[in-house]
């Protein structure tokens, strides 16, 4: 490879999460029944119009702002012309002269360093549907037709498969942040095809192939890979690469020329005379303004230095906006820093993951998560009480510190009273094991000590009884 | 407003509904306005009315705008078994005002034609003759109203479609200002230059029905309410801009129009002759959007979800191919080939943006016109109701007798044809074009010039109500 330069492009695509489809009041529900999220706009009904959905704008522009695009200070959409069952009104609304933004940049780390990639556009349009073949029959879905789709265009800045998962992975996180997109790529809510070309080195852009059909990030790295071995041997034997689609077969591991016959489409783009020119006002611009989070590059630094903390907990914490959110209530209440985001990676990671709960909709407010972390923290109870804690909250939704008084057997620590009193009055029902240990068997205070462990469920940490058994038998 | 008393009273009692409904469908059995006629499925939709507004009254509407349960054919084979399972909001605004939509009135397939005979399902002849045609594409809506068989009829004016008819069938016609009506609900030809209009027997009703489908509307996001106040008249007097030179005009149409201009004179009307050079390039400028447009707006009727579908398809392909080919008459296809034509990548810069540029040449123009004037006064078509069969005008011929119409789509104004009197036997009537949201001018003007004359019904019309006319 090293004779060679490789240039990557993508065109990603993502679906906004916008409460309705683009231009009709139509849900989306991913794996809904077929044809249920339907009405006569997105079906493409004689008569009907498009009306264009202002949260969609409003993502548009978000994303715009955080790839540093220039916004259109009037954007209008126009029809792409085309005939395909999957698509309603047999032509797509789409935009091609004014996109929402053009220009912009979005920087990502790649192999230890700072990636800059240049991006060419961004554009708002409608979804298709979906066709599904069965034998000697074609069935329609429509229920995806007519969702917000945003695409986004890179220059060809990429120079490997590697560089584009990481791009990939980044741009995901980024829209996740922003509320606008889900980014799951197996449902399809983030789609992405590449253009791939290569050259002797120096040389400038190659003959461009397009990819299609990877539908995951570890897909589109190992198709750029594979498309780079095929024509850089081509380049080495003189075959010539032609310019065409190709699709990218996961099973086998290999792209293959699309077979649909290539006729050169003539979409014939003209503005879309439906929907009026969209001019941003400064309410609007506000809006989106307002809506912009700090994005997930500059949260990580300054967690980091906010925080004191490591590299691959910090990259832990701010995986996912909601954790990055969680963590950082959990010490504005109060809590030990180190210890809430072990506590965080830890127990609460695992618990969610094995219930299938997500960090944002549990019982386990922030609040909650910090005041657990302080009566660890100050010795009222000890890591098993924590950890029991931790799963009762999630399934009870009570505050720890009612948990604790609730539960009788769960005595805190600090109730010394209680312990003692407890201890007096097994050491008054076992006479027998108190003459054993007076001679001396240390096997009995084993054997008390698990009374008491018993009659406590627990809850108190083993060092404490111990000492207050051994100081109440006089030893 | 005795005429409307009688109108609410004919629903009203089963007595009256029958003898309309018969008299209606013997009627319509000479003339073929209707392609479906059913009272009762109509008011059933209707939802509501107080006394003061259009309860009770019938109407038609084109088969091209959407009625709740009714069909929706277009005249086209294509959607000749499709029924809409929504109204078009301006419908659904008759409906809340407690009209009943009775039927749907024949039309040019999709609304292509200045004849009516461009329908694939029934043969609509003009009230007046049945030997002429009762202009179009809103040829139905016209003649329903012309004959007595509704006070009015909404129709659907692209390029003159409402006004054409009415002034065939000497009736008020109205197409607004582009967006002053939703458009959600009328099947699209050429989304950027049609409106639904209103055809009526009198100018107050006119006048009533558009106050109550105007505004608005959050299903069409190019419709708007009137911006601000309505420009006042510039004088106490209202000015008339008459056209210089009006060529190619037959001698009946030429004789009115004069006629006309001294009328306005007699009601103390200041004439200022004026003349619109872009008007020479309205027409081309007109065919090349409304195809382009046409070519994409018709382009979901391929059999896949409804309508027609052919039963020679091996394939989708094919599917698409052949129903569109058996669908489609051979008008609406030439627009959508040359639709096709205009829009292919190279040759843009040549016709659909050029055409473009010449368009928003022609609204410069006109407002400067009104600069100086409050309404211009124009013919509406070269001729008088043409014969359907022999050598009338050819479909080129037609195109080129569209220039006077289609100004006011092009530009987006309201105008309005007002019936000025009766020529061998057919009507004659010129057009009122006022600057945008100026609808009341036009009423204004028509409703003066409606106190010297008042349009008589067509020699065949319903005799039920022919009393109170
Ligand atoms: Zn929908």
């Amino acid at each position: 490879m090293a004779a060679f330069d490789t240039f990557i492009g993508l065109e990603v695509h993502i679906h906004l999460l916008t409460k309705t489809k683009v231009f009709c009041d139509c849900a989306f529900e991913y794996g809904a029944p077929p044809n249920t999220h339907v009405c006569p706009v997105c079906l493409g009904y004689p008569g009907v119009l498009p009306t264009v959905n202002r949260e969609a704008l409003k993502f548009s522009y978000m994303v715009g702002e955080a790839l540093h695009c220039t916004p259109s200070e009037k954007t209008f959409f126009e029809r792409k012309n085309y005939f395909y069952p999957d698509m309603s009104k047999n032509y797509q609304i789409t935009q091609f002269q004014e996109p929402v933004g053009l220009g912009g940049y979005f920087e990502f780390k790649t192999q230890g360093k700072t990636k800059k990639i240049r991006i060419h556009d961004i554009h708002l349009e409608e979804d298709a549907g979906k066709m599904i073949h069965d034998g000697n029959r074609s069935l329609v879905d429509y229920n995806r037709a007519g969702t917000s789709l945003l695409e986004i265009v890179t220059e060809p800045d990429l120079s490997s498969g590697e560089e584009a998962e990481d791009f990939l992975q980044a741009f995901r996180q980024m829209v996740q942040y922003m509320g606008v997109c889900d980014g799951n790529m197996e449902e399809g809510s983030l789609r992405c095809d590449a253009n791939i070309s290569i050259n002797k080195k120096g040389k400038g852009l190659g003959t461009k192939v397009e990819i299609k059909n990877m539908n995951s990030s570890r897909n589109v790295r190992i198709a750029m890979r594979y498309e780079q071995r095929r024509q850089a041997r081509a380049k080495k034997t003189g075959t010539k690469i032609v310019q065409e689609t190709r699709l990218w077969d996961a099973e086998n591991k290999k792209t293959q020329k699309m077979r649909t016959k290539e006729a050169a489409h003539d979409y014939r783009y003209f503005p879309e005379p439906d929907i009026p020119p969209f001019i941003p006002d400064e309410q609007f611009k506000e809006a989106v303004r307002a809506a912009m989070v700090e994005l997930p590059a500059v949260r990580k630094e300054r967690m980091k230095g906010e925080y004191g903390l490591q590299n691959d907990m910090v990259d832990f914490l701010t995986a996912e906006k909601s954790r990055a959110d969680f963590y950082e209530k959990v010490i504005a209440s109060g809590a030990d820093k180190e210890t809430s985001a072990k506590w965080m990676k830890g127990e609460f990671t695992k618990l969610l993951s094995r219930e299938g709960l997500d960090i944002s909709t549990t019982n386990m407010t922030p609040q909650r998560f910090s005041d657990l972390m302080k009566l660890l923290g100050d010795g009222t109870i000890h890591a098993n009480i924590a950890k029991q804690i931790l799963e009762i909250i999630l399934e009870e939704d009570k505050d720890p510190s009612v948990i604790i008084s609730e539960r009788e057997l769960m005595r805190p620590a600090a109730d010394a009273s209680g312990l003692e009193n407890l201890i007096k009055e097994i050491i008054a029902l076992e006479p027998a094991a108190i003459a054993d240990i007076k001679e001396g068997n240390q096997k009995a205070i084993g054997f008390l000590m698990g009374k008491v462990m018993k009659e406590t469920k627990g809850s108190f940490d083993p060092a404490t009884v111990r000492a207050k058994l051994l100081e109440l038998l006089g030893i | 407003m005795a005429i409307d008393t009688k109108w609410s009273e004919i629903l009203n009692s089963s007595e009256n509904k029958g003898a309309y409904i018969k008299e209606v469908q013997d009627l319509d059995d000479e003339i073929g306005a209707f392609l479906q006629f059913d009272p009762d499925l109509g008011a059933a939709l209707t939802t509501g009315g107080s006394e003061n507004s259009l309860k009770g009254l019938p109407f038609a509407v084109k088969d091209n705008i959407a009625v709740k349960d009714f069909n929706l054919t277009c005249g086209s084979k294509i959607l000749e078994t499709f029924s809409s399972p929504y109204s078009a909001t301006a419908v659904k605004r008759l409906l809340e005002a407690g009209a009943i939509p009775v039927g749907k009135v024949n039309l040019d397939e999709f609304g292509m034609g200045s004849a009516t005979t461009n329908s694939a399902l029934r043969k609509t002849v003009n009230p007046w003759n049945p030997d002429r045609v009762p202009g179009g594409s809103s040829g139905g809506s016209a003649a329903a109203v012309a004959a007595g068989m509704v006070p009015f009829s909404l129709g659907s004016d692209t390029g003159g479609s409402v006004r054409q008819p009415a002034n065939f069938c000497g009736v008020y016609g109205l197409k607004p200002t582009y967006g002053a009506v939703s458009r959600y609900g009328l099947v699209a030809y050429a989304s950027s230059l049609e409106c639904i209009g209103i055809l009526s027997e009198s100018v107050d009703m006119m006048e009533r029905v558009y106050e109550t489908i105007k505004g608005s509307d959050p299903k069409d996001q190019t419709s708007r309410d009137a911006s601000g106040e309505i420009p006042d008249l510039h004088h106490e007097t209202m000015t008339i801009g008459v056209l210089e030179s009006t060529e190619g005009l037959d001698e009946e149409v030429a004789q009115a129009y004069e006629e006309a201009i001294n009328q306005c004179k007699s009601l103390g009307w200041n004439i200022l002759p004026v003349t619109i050079d872009s008007l020479n390039y309205v027409v081309p400028v007109y065919y090349t959007i409304a195809a382009a447009e046409a070519s994409a707006n018709l382009a979901r009727y391929t059999g896949v979800r409804y309508g027609h579908r052919s039963a020679q398809s091996t394939d989708v392909q094919s599917m698409t191919r052949e129903t569109r080919e058996e669908g489609f008459g051979s008008e609406v296809k030439s627009r959508i080939i040359l639709g096709t034509y205009v829009l292919r990548s190279g040759f843009q810069d040549q016709y659909y943006v050029r055409a473009q540029k010449i368009r928003t040449r022609i609204k410069m123009d006109l407002a400067e016109v009104y600069e100086k004037v409050d309404l211009l006064m124009m013919p509406v078509f070269p001729t008088q109701a043409f014969p359907a069969t022999g050598d009338s005008l050819t479909p080129f011929q037609q195109k080129l007798a569209d220039r006077y119409t289609i100004t006011a789509n092009l530009a987006g104004l309201p105008a309005m044809s007002v019936p000025t009197g009766v020529k061998n036997g057919l009507p004659v009537g010129v057009q009122f074009m006022a600057p945008e949201f100026c609808e009341t001018h036009l009423f204004k003007a028509a409703k003066a010039y409606e106190a010297i004359y008042r349009p008589q019904r067509a020699s065949k019309s319903l005799h039920l109500i022919q009393e109170v006319r």
